[in-house]
């Protein structure tokens, strides 16, 4: 026997839907069932300004970050003694800054020297008690190296340098109490007083200074008798030069033992935080995606229904002339409507949650349009998918059967 | 094969009538597969000349629907040949199908099958959707339509909001509104009063003699008393036909099954 719907010849009449009509078809069913198409759209909605709010907000937090990177430079080596093979930490020779200002690309060098002496408001009090405060011995181009600016009093100069004066990090300041230098503070290191002539404002990239209290390294040297070889050497290049320097770092600060000393980027410990942010951005991505998946499945749900509630309809639209091909389309397009809706509810609630955490956060709104689009694309594709076995189900559907009256 | 595909394959169907062959069907047969299975429509002989009012009787489960959903090709033959415009059906691919009923049959249903939330206008419109005429066209075709069947001032109207004689008007509007060859109606008073009934087929008269070819299948036998033309069917078969103009070929050629 012949199968019912074979192939065939095309016949002297010919079915056709005009382009408008076939969007036209489609919200029928969104026309007539508002209530329903709202409920299933809120879900990818949801899902979309999830993962629009997560887009938009770290690409502002990592504008926002590269904004700061920026005005830091990523120009700023750090050269520390490491620990040699025996475990015992070594020290850099005290003419190294010397030898690595000779390094033709290098802008500035300068080091300090740890004094273990400790720093307190009075003279009262026990010197063995801990602040976390450390003490170094610092040279006049300190602050212009690291770009340090004074945000009380004044930084080192060459003359300060020579006399039994401080200048605090920011932190060190605040857990001694000083938040300017108009009283003319004195402190209490090892046994000595120094007037406090400057408190500097924060470093991101330089948060052992911010903990410090920077006297002269002649200084030290005189009043406590200690060699003041360098702990730490700060180096700003030219910033094409930033590789090659630090390739040779090493070696020029200690030319005997080049792997028991360290070099570092500081803005690189800065840059991770971007990558954190990753981790967090593709759980949260993750749920967003959680979100499209079930409210697809949601739409998809809604279709089979809708579906089957309008059996009648799709009969008589088979009977009026429509093709599978524009049954199918219809439910298709209806779906791909119902999903993109949702997207663009989506769209505007993730830039609105975006609009707001950067506020609160103080930073600048960085337009999520690469999610903005995700989120478009993404409503169309999940409405075109999901709607499709529904709608395929619906071109089946036998005519005949479809407008007999239902048992 | 595709010498076959020819139409009617020269065999010109007998015309003794000077009006043209509508629609022609030659020894069709639908079995539905069950155990045991139905010959709902059984070895059916029948010819509808252009202009004709024909009432199929019988009673139920007799394959009145079935043979009306076989004419309006909504359904097709297990065997046999269905003609429309002197056109072999059964060679026609199901998209082709569409196209003809896009453009030449007209369906009326017993339960209306309007959809709901369109005004009577975009109902009415629907039945000009699948044939590419524009809008603005497809709402003037049926506003005309819709004062034809006396719905002037019901044109903005939802379908809850009308009766279900006015629905049925608008139903018929739909299936007139593309000028097609011919017009089914299964039961088209079945859910209306017979106040609404005599209405409608008060209606259905008028269009007949505006030149309309109608096709109705009814229950009512007075109804199908006043038609021109009574064709009855039982068990699938072909009963009687109260015009003798086109007898059914098998029982000319004597043959069985
Ligand atoms: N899809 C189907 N599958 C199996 N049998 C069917 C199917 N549709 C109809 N039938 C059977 O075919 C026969 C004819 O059905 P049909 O609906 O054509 O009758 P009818 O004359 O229109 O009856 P009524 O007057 O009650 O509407 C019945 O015996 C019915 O049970
Ligand atoms: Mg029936």
């Amino acid at each position: 026997m012949k199968s019912p719907f074979t192939k065939g010849k095309s016949g002297p009449w010919k079915s056709q839907l005009r382009p408008g009509d076939v969007i036209g078809t489609g919200t029928v069913g969104l026309r007539t069932r508002r209530a329903r198409a709202a409920f299933t759209a809120i879900g990818i909605a949801i899902g979309i300004a999830s993962m629009v709010a997560v887009m938009g907000i770290s690409s502002s937090s990592r504008a926002d970050l590269l904004a700061e990177l920026d005005s830091l430079g990523t120009n700023l080596l750090q050269v520390r003694p490491g620990q040699n093979t025996f475990g015992d930490s070594v020290k850099m020779s005290a003419d190294a800054p010397g030898m690595i200002r000779r390094i033709a690309p290098v802008e500035a060098a300068t080091s300090v020297s740890e004094i273990n002496k400790t720093v307190q408001r009075s003279d009262k009090v026990p010197s063995n008690t801990k602040n976390g405060i450390t003490t170094y011995g610092s040279e006049a181009n300190l602050a212009s190296t690291l770009g340090a600016k004074a945000s009380s009093g004044r930084v080192h100069d060459k003359a300060s340098v020579k006399l039994p004066t401080v200048v605090l990090g920011s932190v060190s300041a605040e857990r001694l109490g000083i938040t300017d230098v108009e009283t003319a503070p004195r402190v209490w290191i090892g046994g000595k007083w120094f007037a406090v002539i400057g408190v500097l404002e924060p470093l991101p990239l330089n948060p052992e200074i911010d903990r410090s209290a920077l006297i002269g390294l002649d200084v030290a040297r005189s009043t406590f008798d200690v060699k003041g070889l360098p702990s730490s050497i700060y180096v700003r290049t030219t910033p094409e030069q930033v590789e090659n320097v630090r390739s040779v770092l090493a070696r020029t600060a200690s030319p005997g033992a080049p792997n028991e000393v360290s070099v570092a980027r500081p803005s690189d410990a800065l840059a991770a935080r971007a990558e954190v942010d990753k981790n967090l951005q593709t759980l949260l991505l993750g749920l967003g995606g959680v979100a499209l998946l079930v409210g697809g499945v949601g739409i998809a749900n809604v279709m089979v229904i809708s579906v089957i509630e309008r059996r009648a309809e799709i009969g008589v639209r088979r009977a009026l002339g429509a093709t599978r091909r524009h049954i199918r389309n219809q439910f298709v397009v209806e779906s791909t409507l119902l999903s993109l809706l949702g997207g663009l509810l989506g769209v505007a609630g993730g830039f609105g949650v975006t609009a707001f955490y950067a506020n609160s956060q103080g930073w600048l709104l960085a337009l999520p349009v690469q999610g903005m689009v995700f989120g478009v694309v993404a409503a169309l594709l999940i409405g075109a998918l999901a709607g499709l076995y529904p709608a395929v189900r619906a071109a089946r559907l036998d005519p005949a059967e479809a407008v007999r009256p239902a048992a | 094969m595709i010498s076959k595909s020819k139409r009617i394959n020269g065999v010109s169907p007998p015309i003794n009538d000077e009006r043209s062959t509508v629609l022609e069907l030659r020894r069709v047969v639908r079995q539905y597969e069950g155990t045991p299975p139905v010959r709902a429509v059984d070895n059916v002989d029948l010819r509808i000349a252009t202009g004709e009012l024909v009432a199929i009787v019988g009673p139920s489960g007799s394959g009145k629907s079935t043979l009306l959903n076989l004419i309006g090709t909504l359904d097709r033959p297990t065997s046999g040949r269905l003609f429309v415009d002197g056109v072999d059906t059964s060679e026609l691919s199901d998209s082709a199908l569409a196209g003809l009923r896009s453009a030449r049959i007209g369906f009326v249903f017993q339960q209306f099958h309007l959809l709901s939330g369109m005004t009577a206008v975009e109902n009415v419109a629907a039945g000009l959707l699948y044939r590419g005429i524009s809008r603005t066209e497809r709402r003037k075709r049926s506003t005309e339509v819709l004062k034809r069947v006396g719905l002037g001032h019901r044109l903005s109207h939802l379908p809850n909001k009308l009766s279900g004689g006015e629905r049925q008007r608008v139903a018929i509007a739909r299936a007139l509104v593309g000028d097609p060859a011919i017009v089914l109606a299964d039961e088209p008073t079945g859910n209306l009063d017979s106040k609404t009934s005599n209405e409608i087929v008060e209606l259905m008269h008028r269009l007949h003699a505006d030149g309309s070819t109608i096709v109705v299948i009814t229950h009512d036998k007075e109804l199908a008393a006043n038609l021109p033309r009574q064709i009855s069917i039982r068990d699938g078969k072909l009963e009687s036909d109260s015009t003798n103009r086109t007898p059914p070929l098998s029982v000319v050629q004597g043959a069985g099954r």
